[in-house]
């Protein structure tokens, strides 16, 4: 949310497009909408035969092919008799020819691409191998004469399944030779797998919807335009090229690849980039159009299954952060790729964090968020009020909504800190720096600190700014810092069965603040937090981070 | 609108979906599944939007008195219960979600159980208490109209329960395109690629190219005349009519630079006794539809009287029938050929 920080001078036009898909178009816009929910089909995007450009779909790149290049796919196809897998074979030839720098291969003869070298793609996921199927469907609906429709039904039916046979060989034969080629299992390409995604429980989905989320430009765009965020890693990085210089990095969820490209201009030897979306894809074009192909190596994959290149890393490097810092989960990963992977002495980058948490109170927020649904339009909702507790909320916090100095509860030190050690109670105390009606809630952030070896300590207690002043990359996404897109999560109080009492400057608030994760494995987050005040001010509240 | 609106708009939808940008429509509803209130407090909020419902219901007792009626994707069931306030005999409220719990709670709350029936399902499956209704009643719209939108499922409702004289609320809805001029912006979005941190991202620029954006465009970037591209009349339009491939000719009221054309719609309650009208374009208020934003490839200089013309193609994307393809053509004919723009854009809304 780079661009919405800004907010005076840009102040509508940068909530990226699908923040507001998400409030969608209806009252009924929730989990279930009007219509089945169906498995979303991921299209690849389609890559243009004789470009690298990106084509919606496979009938305007080949529209542009028959314009441009004269490459009628569809005319060669029924000149020459190809079947499918000879269609196959055509692509990829075509594919390789036009990367060796011919930008008219000769298709005169089916001759020219039998080899069946042919039927490995030359470029991976090529959603153009996995829509030619589409193409000839449409081909035999386009030349069915009405007068034969039903013979005909009969006939396509027959060849549909020829087809999908066909495909299916051929998504095996694909699979084999990358098997060959790789060593490894890549199991985007077991038979059938895009045809019906199976039944999953529900953390399953949770986990592949993660992943899918992360494939298109917007997420990304806010990312990298946070710059708080991205100008951290840069100046880590280039103000410490000693510590890069012919080492081997590995990034893990590295996304479009802005810091493994960051590493290589720094001085990589090699740079591993390990991310399990779609994006990869992007990445991998991103690096190689920027002349980073030979020291940067994109994987598909999560980190735990795949095969890396190397034994050893000398510096893991990644930006992990969730909301709350450990929303998401993500950091599982990183200490995984840490205990396997990285060198004895090795780096990470960032190598510490911290945890902090505030006293909120916020009366006009409350109001806004909760009180509306007491009168909406002459009607009372309160129902709706029933759950608004249960959830932490991720908002940008104003400072004046934060009553007192906020309180480390948990100090991260990436070098040695474990999974265990992500499920906690802490405890913390803080000093109200002014006088509250009410204690609304508990605000949550935290720091990132970039310290530049593994021996490296930060002070106990020390904030961003005081790295920053010695000298050190460090930031901060609390609300006294610019705003960053992981903002601040509020964890509001209800008090609904109990009454809200005022409490005065310096009281002090002592209390226990707990992470647990939703279930074994999962990516949700439950946050605990016990306060005390005094006698009547005192409670104890969970709530969840979804 | 004021920044103050626009913040506060923002900041009603800045919950979990916020970091959830970009994300899968299944994941999107995966993850704000639970966070009820922000939508539906979007959605209440968006005071145009409910207002003209309350207005077109309350100001129409006398269409609404002893009436059935029905409800399509009732959500908090708020349009149910200006119906039973309105008077009508009884009013059935459907709806898919989960909501529909609460909807029942808050309707019992607010004195109305025995007025209101609600049923959690597909319209094309429940069951209704009645054989007809009199007048429907939905707020059907998503983003570019029709983006998600439920209109196919009010058209089922409306072939299947509604009676031969009866009413549709909303009953009209005309989309419209006219041409801006948004450099700063443009260059926020597509141009951000060319250069990111010192690299090349231009793989990206090509996706961004595809992807409309729903924003809020200032009536001052507008460069010229709005054109109104089709109207549906909820009364006779069928799911068919919802692919449409229709012209378009705007006018430069000033000489400035194009660098996207924009759509939006109106919306119709012409059923009422004096018709209810709003607007969500870039002249109106401020509604949670924003306007929708298609940049143009080239960047057209356009001097005053002088006309674009092209055509708007849209229509459900034939795998995934939520996503809508839409081809926007254009013509800039004129004699300078160093002015001279012709070309056809892609965009998908997924």
């Amino acid at each position: 949310m780079a661009s919405s920080m800004q907010s005076t001078d840009l102040p509508v036009r940068d909530l990226p497009a699908d923040v507001r898909s998400v409030s969608d178009d209806s009252d009924s816009s929730n989990e279930e909408g009007w219509e089945d929910v169906e498995p979303e089909d991921e299209s690849q995007p389609v890559v243009g035969l004789f470009s690298n450009t990106i084509f919606p779909d496979l009938r305007a790149m080949l529209k542009e092919c028959k314009e441009k290049n004269g490459f009628d796919l569809v005319k060669i196809q029924k000149d020459l008799g190809l079947d499918f897998l000879d269609t196959i074979k055509l692509v990829n030839y075509v594919r390789s020819e036009v990367k060796a720098g011919n930008l008219s291969p000769d298709v005169s003869t089916k001759e020219k691409f039998a080899d069946d070298a042919y039927l490995k793609p030359v470029l991976e996921d090529d959603a153009v191998l996995y829509s030619l199927d589409d193409i000839t469907e449409e081909q035999n609906e386009q030349t069915l004469p009405g007068t034969e429709a039903e013979r005909k039904v009969l006939e396509l039916q027959e060849e549909l399944e020829r087809l999908q046979t066909q495909f299916s060989e051929y998504r095996l034969a694909v699979q084999k030779s990358l098997d060959d080629q790789l060593n490894q299992e890549d199991k985007k390409l077991e038979p059938g797998e895009n045809a019906k995604r199976p039944v999953k429980d529900r953390l399953e989905d949770a986990d592949t919807d993660y992943f899918t989320s992360y494939s298109y430009n917007t997420i990304h765009e806010s990312m990298l335009k946070d710059a708080i965020r991205t100008d951290a890693y840069r100046d880590f990085v280039y103000e410490n090229k000693h510590l890069f210089k012919d080492k081997v990095v590995l990034d893990v969820g590295c996304g479009t690849g802005i810091l493994s490209m960051f590493c290589a201009k720094a001085g990589a030897k090699k740079v591993i980039s390990v991310d399990n979306s779609d994006i990869i894809d992007r990445a991998r074009e991103i690096v190689y159009d920027n002349g980073l192909g030979d020291v940067i190596t994109c994987i598909r994959g999560k980190i735990e299954e795949v095969t890396l290149p190397v034994e050893q890393v000398d510096i893991i490097i990644s930006e992990w952060m969730g909301y709350a810092l450990l929303f998401e989960a993500m950091f599982d990963s990183v200490i995984y790729a840490r205990d396997r992977y990285l060198a004895p002495g090795g780096l990470m980058v960032p190598s510490h964090a911290t945890l902090r948490v505030a006293p909120y109170a916020d009366p006009d927020f409350v109001a806004s968020h909760v009180s509306f649904w007491n009168n909406v339009y002459g009607f009372k909702m309160d129902a709706m009020k029933m759950n608004i507790h249960d959830e932490a909320l991720v908002r940008h916090v104003p400072t004046t909504s934060i009553a007192a100095d906020s309180a480390v509860f948990l100090s991260l030190p990436l070098h040695t800190i474990t999974v265990d050690e992500l499920t906690f109670l802490k405890d913390f105390k803080v000093t109200l720096s002014e006088d509250v009606d009410t204690l609304d809630g508990w605000a949550i952030w935290f720091d990132i600190f970039f310290m530049p070896s593994a021996d490296s300590t930060v002070p106990e207690n020390v904030v961003a700014a005081d790295m920053q002043k010695k000298g050190y990359v460090a930031f901060t996404t609390g609300p006294f810092g610019t705003e960053t897109h992981w903002q601040q999560t509020i964890c509001l109080i209800d008090y609904s069965k109990q009454e809200s009492q005022p409490l005065k400057k310096g009281q002090v608030i002592t209390g226990k603040i707990g992470y647990q994760k939703k279930e074994q494995g999962s990516r949700l987050l439950d946050l605990s937090i016990e306060w005390q005040a005094n006698e009547t001010t005192k409670g104890a509240q969970r709530w969840s981070l979804q | 609108m004021s920044e103050a609106d626009a913040a506060n708009a923002s900041g009603v939808i800045a919950s979990s979906a916020e970091r959830m940008v970009g994300a899968e429509h299944a994941e999107v509803r995966y993850f704000t599944s639970y966070d009820h209130h922000g939508i539906h407090e979007e959605m209440l909020k968006d005071d145009v939007r409910t207002r003209s419902y309350r207005d077109s219901i309350y100001q129409n007792r006398h269409i609404f008195k002893d009436k059935v009626v029905l409800d399509v994707g009732c959500g908090t069931g708020i349009l149910s219960m200006f119906a039973a306030r309105a008077g009508a005999k009884h009013v059935i409220g459907v709806d898919m979600s989960s909501i529909i719990v609460k909807a029942r709670e808050i309707v019992a709350v607010n004195g109305l159980s025995d007025k209101i029936t609600l049923l959690q399902g597909k319209m094309e499956e429940v069951h209704l208490p009645f054989p007809k209704v009199d007048i429907i009643i939905s707020e059907w719209m998503g983003y570019f109209l029709l983006y998600e939108s439920m209109l196919d499922t009010v058209l089922y409702a409306r072939d299947t329960y509604l009676a031969a004289d009866g009413k549709i609320f909303p009953d009209k809805a005309t989309m419209y395109v006219a041409a801006i001029e948004d450099g700063e912006y443009k260059d926020d979005k597509i141009g951000f690629w060319d250069n990111v941190y010192g690299f090349n991202y231009s793989p990206m620029k090509e996706i961004a190219l595809t992807e409309p954006l729903v924003d809020t465009v200032e009536m001052k970037a507008l460069v010229t005349e709005p054109c109104e591209i089709i109207t549906f009349d909820l009364n006779t339009v069928t799911t068919a009519d919802l692919a449409f491939k229709v012209p378009y000719k705007l006018t430069a009221q000033r000489s400035d630079f194009i660098h996207a054309l924009i759509a939006w719609f109106d919306i119709d309650f012409s059923a009422c006794h004096k018709p209810i009208h709003f607007s969500t374009g870039p002249h109106a208020k401020y509604t949670h539809w924003k306007q929708t934003v298609f940049y143009l490839r080239d960047v057209l200089t356009v001097e005053e009287g002088e006309t674009v013309s092209g055509v708007l193609e849209n229509r459900p994307n034939d795998k995934n029938k939520r996503d809508l393809d839409i081809n926007i053509s254009y013509k800039f004919d004129v004699e300078d050929p160093t002015r001279f723009a012709e070309g056809s854009c892609f965009y998908r809304m997924c």
